[in-house]
């Protein structure tokens, strides 16, 4: 595909939605890692 | 109409409790994204394979039926940002603070994506990468009024401060977004430069308008699922010590 | 038995105490004005000294140090008070703490601005600005300093409780001057090129007069908001 205007303004718009589609879900892997490390943490006090 | 306006308000205060919203933000994420990605897929068909290049400005006006919408949901999703701080500030509503918080991002994108097509669209049509017009100049403010919104809420430690700081200043700089375009449109008129006239889609055939139609639909169901998507995200971390985060972090490690 | 001190008695306490805590840091107060000067400076030396092309660019380079004086100390505004406890003090006070911070904001311009008002005529002469323009430009300055300074207020408001915010407000700050700027020297510009420029200057003393009214109210809710 001849690499013109058109395609180079296309290309900025799929990645940039990519991005705003892809982070929040690497933030949310993150946050639920955190809650999971968070309860193992904590489970072994509650059995004392 | 009383009845369903209260079933309505109703409808508001229990989806905003933090256990309701995950779960309406992880039911709709999905659909709002599917329902998003049909529009824009048909729109940019249109608009790359469907419509005739014998419009003026040759291939180029394609460029127009991503730049278009993008730039009128950066100016949407400020306005919408800027309702929900007024909401988070002033009944102190911590989904609605979530939200408002969620919007920045998205529309940070949205603006970098009209700077960017409309400078690549600019070039071929008026022989230069970017010029000092008011439409430019504000879209590029607007820029660093989202960057600063993100980087104030960023910046204090206190989530919920930081929250209402940033959405303090998303209101503050809404008023600021007209202000700025007035004045640079009064110093424009100061300097006879370029005499750039910006050919708007309004002057498009009607038959070559269906696939902005198409993608206007489709950015405004990516916002709300990118609005979702991140406020789900953020409403989880500031909940991540309650119980209701435990059982259903439990619970779905019990499914896996 | 509560005193509530009058409107006037509390402002002229503010301003005896801010203005007393200047003096003792009288060789910081100096700051603004030998770094307006050396922005000045970087223009003719970047673009070389021919006395014409200084002359076109002085209106935006005065301004732009005038600016960048005055923002650069805003952070100072309520961030001493912060570290020794005495802007929660404000925060109780039974006076308004608009009123407070429009006394503060005073003094900061009082401070700041006022002395490169006064040496904006030396100043010009460092970039050959034509005498006829010293009139919109000192109008401009009198207008749009207080005007940045109230402005800067609120964005200084939002970002005292940040440790370490760098750049953070000038960063905040800076679209919010854009206008004040764009019509400040805008207006000498058009005085300039010969084109009317009165319109300029009574939009920056409506912005003022407006902002005067606003911004310290608008502080005064962001250090709450900030604060609590």
């Amino acid at each position: 595909m001849r690499l013109d205007y058109v395609s180079g303004a296309y290309l900025v718009f799929a990645l940039i939605m990519a991005w705003d589609f892809i982070a929040p879900r690497i933030k949310l892997a993150q946050v639920r890692r955190m809650i999971a490390l968070r309860i193992r943490r904590e489970t072994p006090r509650k059995t004392q | 109409m009383t009845v369903s306006v209260n079933r309505l308000v109703l409808w508001f205060n229990k989806t905003g409790s933090p256990p309701n919203f995950d779960r309406f933000a992880a039911r709709w994420t999905p659909w709002a994204f599917a329902t998003a990605i049909i529009f824009m897929a048909a729109g940019i068909y249109g608009a790359i394979y469907s419509v005739p290049a014998d419009y003026a400005q040759g291939e180029n006006f394609r460029i127009l039926y991503i730049h278009v919408p993008a730039a009128w949901m950066s100016l949407f999703i400020f306005v919408v940002m800027a309702i929900q701080a007024f909401i988070a500030l002033v009944w102190r509503i911590k989904a609605c603070e979530i939200l408002a918080m969620s919007c920045a991002p998205v529309g940070a994108a949205f603006t970098l994506i009209t700077l960017v097509t409309g400078s690549i669209w600019g070039k071929p049509t008026w022989g230069t990468w970017w010029t000092w017009d008011p439409r430019l100049t504000s879209e590029l403010v607007l820029l660093f009024l989202y960057i600063g919104v993100i980087g104030l809420h960023n910046a204090i430690e206190d989530r919920r401060a930081a929250a209402r700081a940033a959405c303090f200043l998303a209101l503050i700089g809404l008023i600021n977004v007209p202000i700025v375009h007035f004045a640079v449109q009064w110093w424009n008129t100061l300097h006879q430069g370029s005499t750039i006239r910006l050919i708007g889609p309004s002057t498009m055939d009607p038959s070559m308008m269906w696939p902005l139609l198409a993608t206007v639909i489709g950015t405004k169901f990516w916002f709300i699922g990118s609005l979702l998507q991140r406020a789900r995200a953020m409403n989880l971390e500031q909940e991540s010590g309650k119980d209701w985060v435990r059982k259903i972090s439990e619970s779905s490690a019990n499914e896996a | 038995m509560t005193l509530t001190p009058t409107l006037f008695a509390s402002a002229r306490a503010q301003l005896r105490r801010d203005l007393r805590l200047v003096w003792r840091r009288r060789g910081d107060a100096m700051q603004p004005m030998l770094f307006a000067v050396m922005v000045i400076a970087l223009f003719p030396l970047a673009l070389g000294a021919e006395s014409r092309m200084l002359a076109r660019i002085a209106p935006g380079v005065l301004w732009v140090a005038v600016l960048l004086a005055g923002l650069l100390t805003l952070d100072s505004l309520f961030r001493s008070d912060l570290e020794d406890g005495s802007l929660e003090q404000l925060l109780l006070s039974p006076v308004p703490l608009a009123w407070l911070i429009a006394t503060r904001v005073a003094v900061h311009w009082m401070v700041t601005s006022l002395p490169l008002l006064l040496l904006t005529p030396l100043f010009a002469e460092l970039l050959h600005l034509p005498g006829q323009l010293m009139t919109p430009l000192l109008y401009s300055l009198a207008l749009g300093t207080p005007l940045l300074s109230l402005i800067g207020a609120v964005v200084a408001a939002l970002t005292v409780g940040i440790r370490r915010s760098g750049m953070l407000l000038s960063v905040l700050a800076l679209p919010l001057f854009l206008p004040v700027l764009v019509f400040g020297s805008g207006a000498v510009v058009a005085a300039s090129q010969g084109l009317p420029w009165s319109g300029a200057i009574y939009l920056l003393a409506a912005g003022l007069a407006l902002a005067v009214v606003l911004a310290p109210l608008a502080a005064a809710t962001a250090l709450r908001i900030t604060l609590t």
